[in-house]
């Protein structure tokens, strides 16, 4: 374990610079999204977490996939610079780690080329993801209800507590531990510090509300798909998306084209099953034309549907679908409802 | 690393009118550049993404078969946005298409086998891929019957095709529409009521696609007449959009349209929640 004095922080972030174009939260009005910075001064060290998630470094809400014109198609030029993102919350890391799965290995079958995204693999490959401890998480957060917690360092390639006087940083990969020993301002952590992490910690986790065990969630989810209960979930949902939208796993996109003349550009955008023109086809026909089932399909796909296909659930317990909802859904509440639900035996 | 969203260049040969209101026609799209034809390998019951640019991408079964070398072909109702774009298209214009995607009908599993296919309307595209080619390596297989319903007579496509496969000894062909039309003689019925009443050998492979409509109506007459679930074979139809397993548009349950279909045994959609 490293540690570097607070004031290095801008030093810090020009040396990684040098080999990456550094992320991380910027204030832009009302909110806080993962930007990238030209100096330490941009960041904004108020917030736990970003409104936006930073799913969008990699993938973003509308990415052209290729312009074309009257000389053919063209694919946009790649990153100069691998990302490193300064201020992830483990919540994220472990998304973004999730997302690879999805975007980068092919649905588990890595012979196939054909399925694997370009797009997200030239940007996400050689990034460097720091997270960094939550001290204080919010009431929203609910990550330790997937092993993790404020203190998680999965997924991370360097992780970073703010002490009171110092961060302290560990290299967890390779990668990290690398980046971390070219950095001359770094000086080895001694017992005293290895107290205030622990202090740090201990208060961290006492903020954290109780866990609730997901042990039975995907088999619950998987007998209660016909069930009437999800009528009751589901009443409250106007389907504006806002959740998918700020959600560190949703990857649904549209594609679509823009085009005038002979030149123009394929985009793919964010899109979520919350829009009943996700599954809507020309004909008219809509396999999933009712707003209940779409809350269905989201928490079904979450918590049963990718756990099928990737052995763990698709949320990390972030809490933004808490923060912006418009009509106060909470996940959590839906999950232990789920989960406390009785299953009327079927005399059929 | 490939990329699945560039779409290959390709040249409309020839469009045919499948029907009088010209509301449904087939393209014959030939490669503009040979590499891409030699590493276009697909199987009957595949699709592509059909697009032109900047006007959008559209999914659509390949109705042609790979035994017709050095052509696609694909019939396309105007529906929505991007298939109207599509019918105002020339002969000699260049389209995008990406694929082949998705599995393929079990054409290794029913060798051997006596086989039904059964389809409704313009949903014929597929299916008309794998009696191609099936009659392309008749020996292969054992009885051929093929049960095709329309609204009216002149809502089937491929009446060139259906007219000389009528001809052979070697597939029997049950043309059916849904109420009586002047100068009609064949049968009459939709298309479940008349599968229950050719005589079918419950041993056979069937694989059936339609309208959804058709499809539900037709897959508990195949379950009465004795057909098991591992036996019979359907095509599904969703808004696939990257075709690669990753949009999510096509999911059901936890299996996705694009790639572990569209295919699908009844037995694997028994277990899939949302299939119809």
């Amino acid at each position: 374990m490293y540690k570097f004095k607070r004031i290095y922080l801008p030093e810090f972030i020009e040396y990684l610079q040098k080999t990456y174009f550094v992320f991380a939260p910027v204030k832009s009005g009302t909110e806080t999204e993962f930007k990238q910075i030209t100096s330490f001064t941009e960041i904004d060290q108020s917030r736990l977490n970003t409104t936006i998630s930073p799913k969008e470094i990699f993938f973003p809400r509308s990415e052209v996939l290729f312009t074309y014109d009257e000389d053919g198609i063209k694919t946009p030029p790649k990153r100069e610079k691998p990302a490193a993102l300064w201020g992830m919350r483990a919540c994220d890391t472990r998304s973004m780690r999730i997302l690879n799965d999805v975007f980068a290995n092919a649905h588990q079958m890595p012979e196939k080329d054909m399925f694997k995204d370009p797009y997200w693999i030239d940007k996400y490959k050689d990034c460097l993801l720091i997270t960094e401890a939550c001290l204080n998480p919010l009431s929203t957060c609910f990550c330790n209800w997937f092993s993790s917690g404020p203190f998680d360092e999965t997924g991370s390639d360097i992780f970073v507590v703010k002490g009171e006087v110092d961060y302290y940083l560990k290299g967890i990969t390779p990668k990290g531990k690398e980046v971390l020993a070219g950095f001359e301002k770094t000086e080895k952590t001694i017992a005293k510090d290895e107290e205030e992490l622990k202090v740090l910690q201990s208060i961290a986790d006492s903020y954290m509300n109780p866990p609730t065990d997901l042990g039975d969630l995907k088999d619950k989810l998987g007998k209660i798909w016909d069930d009437p209960l999800w009528d009751e979930i589901g009443a409250k949902c106007i389907n504006c998306g806002a959740c998918a939208y700020v959600c560190p796993t949703c990857h649904c996109f549209d594609v679509s084209d823009e085009g005038k003349g002979n030149k123009g550009k394929r985009v793919r955008l964010w899109d979520a099953c919350m829009f009943q023109l996700f599954t809507k086809e020309a004909s008219g026909h809509n396999p999933r034309s009712n707003s209940i089932h779409r809350v269905r399909q989201r928490i079904m796909h979450k918590y049963n549907y990718f756990v099928d296909n990737y052995q763990k659930f698709l949320c990390t317990g972030c809490g933004r679908c808490v923060t912006v909802c418009p009509v106060n859904m909470d996940i959590r509440e839906i999950i232990k409802q789920i989960l406390d639900h009785k299953i009327e035996k079927k005399d059929k | 690393m490939c990329n699945t969203y560039i779409p290959i260049p390709m040249k409309i040969e020839r469009i045919i009118n499948e029907n009088p209101d010209k509301s449904l026609r087939t393209y014959n799209l030939s490669f503009v550049n040979e590499a891409d034809k030699e590493k276009f390998v697909y199987m009957p019951g595949q699709f592509c993404e059909f697009s032109i640019l900047g006007k959008g991408e559209s999914p659509f079964g390949i109705a042609s078969s790979p035994t017709e070398e050095g052509i696609l072909k694909f019939t396309v109702s105007r529906t929505g946005s991007v298939t109207r774009e599509i019918h105002y298209l020339q002969e000699g214009d260049i389209v995008g298409v990406r694929g082949p995607l998705g599995n393929w009908y079990p054409e290794e599993l029913v060798r051997g086998q006596d086989v039904v296919i059964i389809g409704g309307g313009f949903a014929f595209t597929t299916l008309r891929a794998m009696i191609v080619y099936m009659l392309e390596h008749r020996d292969r297989y054992g009885k051929i019957t093929v049960i095709y319903g329309a609204r009216t007579p002149e809502h089937f496509i491929y009446k060139e095709e259906l007219d000389e496969w009528e001809k052979r000894d070697d597939i029997i062909l049950h043309l059916t529409i849904d109420k009586p039309y002047p100068g009609w003689e064949k049968l009459i019925g939709f298309v479940p009521t008349i599968t229950k009443e050719v005589r079918l050998d419950s041993q056979s492979y069937v694989i059936v696609c339609g309208p959804p409509i058709m499809i539900k109506y037709t897959l508990p007459v195949l379950s009465e007449i004795g057909f098991q679930d591992d036996k019979i074979f359907t095509s599904l139809e969703r808004r696939m959009k990257c075709g690669i397993g990753k949009c999510g548009r096509c999911g059901i349950g936890s299996k996705y349209v694009c790639i572990d279909g569209p295919v699908f045994s009844l037995a694997e959609l028994n277990k899939i929640p949302e299939a119809f």
